[in-house]
């Protein structure tokens, strides 16, 4: 069977499994291991940088942060919607500005105090601290929230500043259980926002006491002096951290004080493994539960009897496209740009690279989120087209002197040195390529000194498009639109429907966005890639959604999961 | 790693002999009976064809284009699909890149001696020559070279200036050449206490030409053999380089890249792993045969 | 008349009663040792200007990340004010360019990190936030240290037994079996060793054993798991002492003394361990240093591999996230150790070889 096709009746296949398995609290837990033996271990990759989940930016910080802190919603299992967790209703003014957060009534910190409103006006403001220098204040806070625009003019030095900024922002408890926030202008998408793991509630008497006392509000050491000690790690999400082994793993255990039944699990333990085939070793000789699947093993796995079938194989809501540098000469001329995107078999791709752990994209949202939609076929394969575009541009020579930037990783070259052959076998041009360390390859194209970079990632934060589509906007150049294509009508699309709260108006704005997209190829469209995990057979209950982290399926409702007897 | 200097020293620390009548033929006659030193050289041998007669090989179709992709054949096995020691992460001939591979170890491990080569003969040189406070603050100076870790100058020296063939040849001699001024060093001080510099030094200061004259056919020996056990480490380090993510780039085959990328794919397909490791291991133990050989030929104390 | 050499003679500038000691065998090699000691400071000094040098040049700064979101200008800016990073990196008291002196400023990058680290502060890390370089470097420590001195406890026996042994039978099958195994080893790469062990010795031993006799593949705790990190480790400095203790035992038994020995009937084992042993070692003593080195440096491989989180994978890991002050730290952290070995062991010389005379 044709790989492709295979992947997808897996897909379903466990997608069914999985969410059959998981009905509200309706588990079917026969045959469950005693509880000293409920424990899961699994591979996180790298140790957070911060276990303050304001400051976490990075998939493998949001791991645990999402344990240990609940945000006001999270995205149901299906993607569709929020549903509630620190808030369980809301309501919205009709001019669309102010949104009133009804607090969970019993929900408690791990220490069993009760959460209040005012813990939530802290913990937002301790994000939006600019002396803090979160990572993800912009753009889903500081331009959203009233009074926040003004976040990197504030002088980060003087507490007097800070301060006046912090007490200017449209964050307000009106009494303990609820929670008020200001917009500065109508955005619809807010209530995804709401549910990003740094909107969190924090207790300020336990960060002034690991702090030694009050402290000002430009002192970021202090501030974050609580964040290093697992007994001050005190969240409302549902487990708390036990101990954290620098470098080599964190425990959680569950928060006994958590609102929803207690979960089964009585030990989450994440390893900081960076290497993957370590980690499938660890694997096989049963000292790891749950792991990602090196690309170079896919097939051994497969084709193993045993392995195969702790297989899964999980759809991300994530794409790679191919950025090319619009200030630069060819790259400004369209022409050349579809040349590009339509000499590239994505087919072969997916199925032959990436073993089919994809799906070969030529359009811009991915699918399992609203938006997705293959019927624009401006940028599929066709080389013969792509052949023809490029001789009417004229500019096959001055394409020959572009360079791919890559960064070097495994991943990133193989790939790319793809790409190469393909441009080159297709298009009849020989693009070469430079591959440079990772932190340099972001300086260049945060500088815009690039003519073509591949493959750029992107996983979205939430499954709404307004977060896919405020990346091309004309102001979001040399920050994630690194060609940096104009549109005017592009951006006016999007900022209307960004604001827009009718789904069917906001659904069809998206929609002729996406055209505009695909059409002007402002980037080459390649593939979304497929999660492929191995899951030992013991675990059950795994609700494994799109929106949980690398190589951690299920990651966000682990009171679902089990384990069963085995020996 | 660097290998020691003090090991080279150890190695390789000799007095100026006082004959020298006879030392070329009597070294060569010594070389030849050591089996092991032949072996390497044999090795070294087909090494240097191969590098120059790849391309030519693959011109004439008998093995196949090291970056030509056949992605429907990734990591295929020995025998699969056609390809004589299987195909690698983009279905590519391993055997053929391995061929390929020569001309960058090859090539790493020669040039970079040869930069090497002026470096440590300056500054020994000079080091011997000048004496004193000279000598004194040039010894420091290398103290303070061996104190650096070699691995990270070179992976800063590759970060910032980008991983060209120049930087990383360079990046690597610099790392790698006090082994050779300390022992040029040595030599140049032990050529000075001789009589006849100490009659031309009444007269003034030794003269560099009177040295130089007696340094070369002297020191030769000693510098050919700590050059040829530099060969390797220079070989093995671009392979580090590789592991590290730091080498040489992409689609030029290297056999430190064959075993990075290769690793990846240790269950899937053990041979892409070793095949370059045996490559890389084969190499270095020529080189340290020769290098033995070489050693032990031009050692005065073993001369009959 | 005399020759007067030029150089004054040894001590001629210390005080009467300092001098008398360099008289003294034991008062020499305490001035010996004082004196490395106090030349380790210009060497960290300069060991710290090269790496801040090298740092500030890598294009790339510490707040771009890898793919994906990037922080926004204005967050960049505040954690460089926060770190400290928009101050200058360097100020020059004399301005080449205009040949005018330029009021010194205390406040630039480099000046303001000496001064710390005279006070041994070595800064907090960029990359873990409100960590210091310390507490992680402290946390790292154990770790290598573990292995590094198990593995030196293996190299010594082992690589010194193996080139006596090779020695003792030169041109035997013994030497060629034993000198073949040293040479095989230190010609491979030792983390392709490392990965083919972990794929034989955990894997495909837990397949064939039904899960009974295994080791594991990665992680650190004070049993079987120690196993394969240490060993490969260990392979390429053990070929390397091998190699050498052979070429100078070699040596040695060619003295006369040895001869002596010999032609007094005396059995081979008195004579080995007696005279041959210690005058043999000489030369291997002066490698130790540089092995200590090794594995403190070389241990990045090993625990990239293994999965251990010692200094030298937080020392890969802070270059590529370009966390300064964790570099500069474990950089200076390296130096001390390298030259702290190499002083131990020019000391063990002198006890060691009797016409050692300290310089």
């Amino acid at each position: 069977m044709h790989i492709g096709a295979w992947s997808r009746a897996l897909t379903l296949a466990t997608a069914g499994v999985f969410i059959a398995a998981c009905g509200p609290g309706g588990t079917t837990t026969e045959n469950l291991a005693s509880p000293d033996k409920q424990i899961l271990r699994a591979n996180n990759g790298t140790e957070p940088n911060s276990f303050d989940p304001t400051q976490q930016t990075y998939t493998y910080e949001r791991a645990v942060g999402i344990q240990t802190f609940d945000s006001l919603f999270r995205a149901k299992a299906d993607g569709s919607d929020v549903e509630p967790v620190g808030a369980t209703s809301y309501n919205v003014s009709p001019d669309g500005l102010t949104y009133t957060f009804h607090l969970r009534q019993n929900e408690k910190w791990s220490d069993g105090k009760p959460v209040v409103a005012g813990d939530w006006v802290y913990g937002w403001k301790h994000f939006l601290n600019p002396a803090l220098a979160a990572g993800y204040v912009d753009p889903f806070f500081d331009q959203t929230i009233k009074g926040a625009s003004g976040y990197g003019n504030v002088d980060v030095s003087s507490a007097s500043a800070v301060d006046a900024y912090l007490n200017g922002l449209g964050l307000s408890a009106p009494d303990d259980h609820t929670f008020v926030v200001q917009l500065d202008h109508p955005a619809a998408y807010f209530k995804w926002v709401a549910t990003l793991w740094m909107a969190v509630p924090l207790r300020k008497d336990i960060i002034e006491q690991a702090a030694g006392g009050a402290f000002a509000s430009t002192d970021a050491t202090k501030a974050e002096a609580w964040a290093n000690n697992a007994a001050t790690i005190v969240g409302n999400g549902p487990y708390k951290i036990k101990e954290i082994a620098s470098k080599d793993h964190v425990t959680l255990v569950p928060n006994p004080n958590y609102w929803a039944p207690a979960p089964h699990l009585q030990q989450i333990i994440y390893y900081e493994i960076a290497d993957g085939n370590t980690a499938y070793s660890q694997y096989q000789t049963g000292a790891l539960d749950v792991i990602g699947v090196p690309l170079a093993d896919v097939t051994v796995v497969r084709s193993d009897p045993k392995l195969s079938k702790e297989a899964i194989l999980i759809p991300t809501l994530s794409q790679y496209w191919i950025s090319m540098n619009t200030t630069r000469a060819p790259l400004d001329d369209k022409n050349v740009r579809m040349a590009l995107a339509k000499s590239v078999d994505r087919d072969k791709l997916v199925n032959d690279i990436e073993h089919g752990n994809g799906k070969s994209l030529s359009t811009f949202i991915p699918k399992g989120m609203s938006g997705y939609d293959t019927s624009d076929n401006a940028q599929s394969f066709d080389p013969a087209a792509a052949k023809q575009l490029l001789a009417t541009s004229g500019k096959k020579d001055a394409l020959a002197k572009m360079k791919l930037l890559t960064r070097n990783t495994t991943a990133s070259k193989t790939l790319n040195q793809f790409l190469a052959d393909q441009w080159s076998t297709n298009l009849g041009v020989n693009i070469q390529l430079d591959v440079i360390d990772s932190k340099t390859v972001t300086r260049d194209i945060r500088k815009g000194q690039f003519d073509i970079y591949g493959l750029d990632g992107w996983i979205g934060d939430y499954p709404d498009q307004q977060d896919w589509f405020d990346i091309f906007v004309t102001g979001s150049c040399h920050n994630l639109n690194w060609g940096c294509l104009s549109d005017p009508s592009y951006d006016d699309l999007v900022t209307k429907a960004d604001a827009e709260s009718d789904k069917t108006k906001r659904a069809s704005m998206y929609s002729q966005a996406q055209k505009k997209l695909i059409d002007n190829a402002v980037v080459a469209f390649m593939y979304q890639p497929y999660e492929y995990d191995l899951v030992k057979a013991y675990v059950k209950g795994l609700t494994v959604t799109t929106t949980d982290d690398q190589n951690l399926p299920g990651d966000g409702r682990y009171n679902t999961a089990f384990i069963t007897q085995h020996t | 790693m660097a290998i020691p200097a003090t090991t080279v020293e150890q190695l390789v620390d000799w007095e100026v002999p006082e004959q020298q009548i006879g030392l070329w033929s009597d070294a060569l006659q010594r070389f030849r009976r050591n089996r092991l030193a032949i072996a390497g050289a044999v090795l070294i041998a087909v090494l240097v064809l191969i590098a120059f007669g790849s391309p030519l090989l693959v011109h004439l179709g008998i093995i196949q284009d090291p970056i030509k992709q056949h992605v429907e054949f990734i990591e295929s096995s020995p025998g699969q699909n056609g390809f004589a020691i299987g195909s690698d992460e983009l279905g590519r001939d391993t055997f053929a890149r391995l061929l390929f591979g020569s001309r960058v170890s090859l090539a790493v491990g020669i040039l970079v001696q040869a930069i090497i080569l002026p470096i440590g003969l300056a500054i020994g040189l000079a080091a011997g020559y000048f004496g004193g406070r000279i000598d004194n603050l040039l010894m420091r100076f290398t103290d303070i070279w061996y104190a650096f870790p070699d691995l990270l100058f070179v992976l800063v020296v590759v970060s910032v200036f980008g991983p060209s063939l120049l930087t990383i040849f360079g990046a690597i001699a610099l790392v790698n050449w006090v082994g050779l001024a300390r022992l040029v060093r040595g030599q140049v001080l032990s050529i000075k206490e001789k009589e006849f510099i100490e009659a031309a030094r009444s007269s003034g200061s030794p003269p560099l030409k009177l040295i130089l004259k007696h340094l070369l056919p002297n020191s030769l020996g000693p510098i050919i053999v700590t050059l040829t056990f530099g060969i390797p480490n220079a070989i093995f380090l671009e392979a580090v380089l590789s592991f590290l993510g730091v080498g040489i780039q992409p689609p030029t085959p290297t056999w430190g890249q064959m075993v990075f990328d290769g690793y990846e794919a240790i269950y899937a397909n053990p041979t892409s792993v070793v095949f370059p490791a045996l490559a890389i291991g084969f190499t270095l133990l020529a080189f340290t045969f020769v290098g033995d050989g070489l050693r032990d030929a031009l050692d005065p104390r073993m001369r009959r | 008349m005399a020759v007067i050499a030029g150089r004054p003679a040894r001590g001629a500038l210390l005080p009467p009663q300092l001098r008398a000691l360099t008289g003294t065998r034991s008062g020499a090699l305490a001035i010996f040792v004082v004196r490395r000691i106090l030349w380790m400071v210009p060497i960290v000094f300069f060991v710290i200007v090269i790496t801040f040098t090298l740092m500030h040049l890598a294009p790339g700064s510490p707040w771009d990340k890898g793919g994906g979101r990037q922080l926004s200008d204005t967050v960049v800016n505040n954690l460089n004010i926060r770190y400290g990073l928009n101050k200058p990196v360097f100020t020059p008291w004399f301005d080449f360019s205009t040949g005018h002196f330029i009021p010194f400023r205390w406040d630039d990058q480099f000046k303001l990190y000496i001064w710390n680290v005279a006070h041994f502060d070595f800064g907090l890390s960029y990359q873990y936030q409100g960590k210091t370089v310390s507490t992680l470097l402290l946390e790292s420590w154990p770790y290598t240290a573990t292995i590094g001195v198990l593995a030196f406890l293996l190299i010594i026996p082992i690589g010194v037994g193996l080139g006596v042994v090779a020695a003792l039978r030169q041109n035997t099958r013994i030497d060629y079996i034993t000198m073949g195994f040293a040479t095989i080893a230190a010609s491979f790469p030792n983390f392709v060793i490392g990965a083919l062990m972990v794929v034989a010795f955990s894997v495909l031993a837990y397949r064939a054993t039904g899960g009974n006799f295994y080791l594991p593949a990665a992680g650190f705790a004070m049993d079987d798991s120690l196993i394969m990190p240490v060993v490969t480790l260990a392979l390429l400095p053990i070929a390397y002492t091998a190699r050498l203790t052979r070429a100078s035992t070699l040596e040695t038994i060619r003295q006369d003394f040895v001869r002596t020995a010999w032609a007094k009937g005396l059995p081979e084992r008195l004579v080995v361990v007696r005279h041959v042993l210690k005058n043999s070692l000489i030369p291997v003593v002066t490698t130790l240093g540089p092995t200590f080195a090794f594995l403190v440096t070389g241990s990045v491989i090993v625990e990239t591999v293994f999965a251990i989180p010692g200094i030298g994978r937080a020392f890969v890991v802070a270059i590529e996230s370009r966390d300064y002050p964790m570099i500069l730290g474990t950089t200076i952290l390296f130096s001390l150790v390298v030259a702290i070995a190499n002083l131990v062991v020019d000391v063990l010389y002198v006890f060691i070889d009797p016409r050692v005379r300290l310089t």
